[in-house]
């Protein structure tokens, strides 16, 4: 690029008071319509998560986990629970375990029924920005029935689970559930078939594998490429029952252009990791067998830890979620907890990617990254 | 653990026949960690990325251990391998130093950029260090170290009106 073409360059700050930059800026340099830097800009969500972790003991922990992404709140801060769990060396009963698993991929669900409005609604689809969301409803009273909190669920704690399933909590998930899988079709159809929203997300975005794993992708992100990376199937936490059935990780082959990605690969790549999502719960259901909820010594076990790292890792709905816990001796609290968000590096990436994309398309590409502020700011 | 190829103690094997300094440590399951010497870090990044085709940098952190003590540690990840490498990097001093891998894996860039601003260690030939999280007043004060008070000593820096002195109790309540 000769330097003339930069003196013609505005610079724009995207956000933050812009409505889909919902807690971020990113400066771009633009050059007539099309984009030649971008850099993204974190900050403005933080409200230092990991020092207030270093004061709250173990079973406070989770809460603060789960604030920082309010759409995965449970796949938030099972990490945390898991890290716990690991020092501590607690036994999980195996009601626990499944009943851990179902509320997990619930939430997944509602995390992506949640994105498909806000990917829509970025890209000017308002019809399809409230239809998903009035099905999100269904998923919080759900949530609600059984936890008496429709966000922040606090459902896991160190050693099993708070509350137990009803039949009427039950019965609230399958209707969320059968009305997520039946109007699946249509949203389908609403954006895959809309031949406005393929010109828009066609194309854009577009990135290879090699440079998603550099970047440090993961989840739909990386999945959408090809590269079946879920850790689900590849670290299963012994605490959970991911382990029990068969099920295939969903990824993307597109044969335009194999080993690549664009905004429209990863759209239908998280309309398949709801079907892969509703095939879990709908396995693992029959599995519940009866029995305890919870090791009833753990409460105690959980008051004081020994010495020890403990490295919780979970597949949110938006990648690889983690939490990296050191304590000390007889601690009552973490020494240093690490919280390793997903789209810590999707937005980063936003830095490579948004390069020589049109301004236009600039909501697309983000969008489809399902970027959420409190996981890089935290 | 077993020593198939793809598994991290081969990995790590590889690694400590080129640097007999580095010592391994074995995790619970297919993970392994290295206790790597600050002036080495660079080769062992660059070699984990040539021995591992497809290694994620999934995280890397700064750990306060008082006296001036750090630790960093870099976690990568691989799915074909399905194993975790975790290297230990020990750090001494006020503001200690090492060299930046941001050029091998630019998805560390940031996370360097943060320990930078949280822990204030300094990453050589970084190419952006400005604060990514921190408001320009907290810049420098490293929050999140031992030394850095969150009590009430510093109701000073936050500018809100101190709070009124309660009253002296007056005798003994009827």
């Amino acid at each position: 690029m000769s330097p003339d073409i930069l003196d013609e360059s505005c610079v724009i700050w995207f956000g933050p008071q812009h409505v889909s930059a919902h807690g971020w800026a990113a400066k771009l340099t633009l050059v007539g319509d099309y984009i030649v830097e971008c850099d993204p800009n974190a900050g403005y969500f933080h409200r230092s998560a990991e020092k207030c972790l270093e004061f709250r003991n173990f079973r406070q922990g989770s809460m603060i986990l789960e604030r920082i992404c309010m759409m995965e709140a449970f796949l938030g801060e099972y990490p945390y629970i898991a890290a716990v769990e690991k020092i501590a060396d607690l036994e999980v009963p195996e009601r626990a375990k499944i009943m851990r698993t179902i509320m997990m991929e619930f939430n997944r669900i509602h995390s992506y029924q949640f994105w498909f409005g806000q990917f829509a609604g970025e890209l000017g689809l308002f019809a399809m920005l409230l239809w998903p969301w009035v099905d999100r409803e269904y998923s919080l009273d759900a949530f609600e029935q059984l936890t008496g909190s429709r966000h922040t669920v606090s459902y896991a704690t160190p050693g099993g689970v708070k509350y137990d399933f009803t039949p009427k909590f039950l019965s609230k998930m399958d209707i969320a559930l059968s009305r997520c899988r039946n109007r699946m079709p249509l949203f389908d159809d609403m954006l895959a078939g809309s031949p406005t929203f393929r010109l828009r997300a066609e194309g854009v975005g577009q990135y290879t594998a090699k440079q998603a794993l550099k970047w440090g992708l993961s989840g739909p992100n990386i999945k959408a490429c090809g590269i079946p990376m879920d850790l689900r199937k590849d670290d299963p936490d012994p605490n959970l029952a991911y382990d029990m059935i068969d099920w295939e990780v969903p990824t993307i082959h597109n044969e335009d252009h194999p080993g690549e990605c664009d905004a429209f690969d990863r759209l239908h790549q998280r309309f398949k990791e709801i079907e892969t999502s509703l095939d879990i719960i709908e396995k693992l259901l029959p599995l519940l067998p009866e029995g305890p909820i919870i090791d009833p010594k753990a409460r105690g076990k959980a008051n004081r830890l020994p010495e020890g790292e403990g490295y919780g890792r979970v597949e949110g709905a938006r990648g690889i979620t983690t939490v990296w816990l050191k304590t000390m001796e007889k601690a009552q609290t973490p020494w240093r907890a690490k919280i390793r968000g997903p789209c810590f590096a999707s937005y980063y990436s936003l830095k490579h990617i948004v390069p020589g994309a049109r301004f236009a398309d600039f909501p697309a590409i983000f969008g489809s990254l399902d970027p959420y502020p409190g996981w890089w700011d935290r | 653990m077993s020593d198939t190829p793809g598994s991290a103690s081969t990995v790590a094997r590889a690694v400590i026949n080129k640097y007999p300094k580095i010592e391994s440590k074995p995790l619970d399951g297919n993970k392994v960690e290295l206790v790597v010497p600050i002036e080495k870090i660079r080769d062992v990044v660059a070699m984990l990325d040539e021995e591992i085709s497809d290694a994620l940098p999934e995280s890397m952190f700064g750990v306060d251990l008082t006296e001036n003590k750090y630790e960093l540690i870099y976690i990568f990840w691989s799915h074909l391998g399905k194993m975790l490498i975790q290297l230990r990097v020990q750090l001494e001093g006020e503001t200690p130093e090492i060299e930046s891998v941001a050029d091998i894996f630019p998805g560390l860039e940031w996370h360097e950029r943060e320990t930078h601003e949280l822990f204030g260690i300094g990453f050589k030939n970084h190419p952006d260090l400005r604060p990514l999280l921190l408001p320009e007043e907290l810049e420098g004060q490293f929050p999140l170290r031992k030394s850095f008070k969150t009590d009430r000593s510093r109701m000073d820096e936050t500018g809100l009106p101190k709070p009124k002195p309660r009253p002296a109790p007056r005798g003994e309540s009827s």
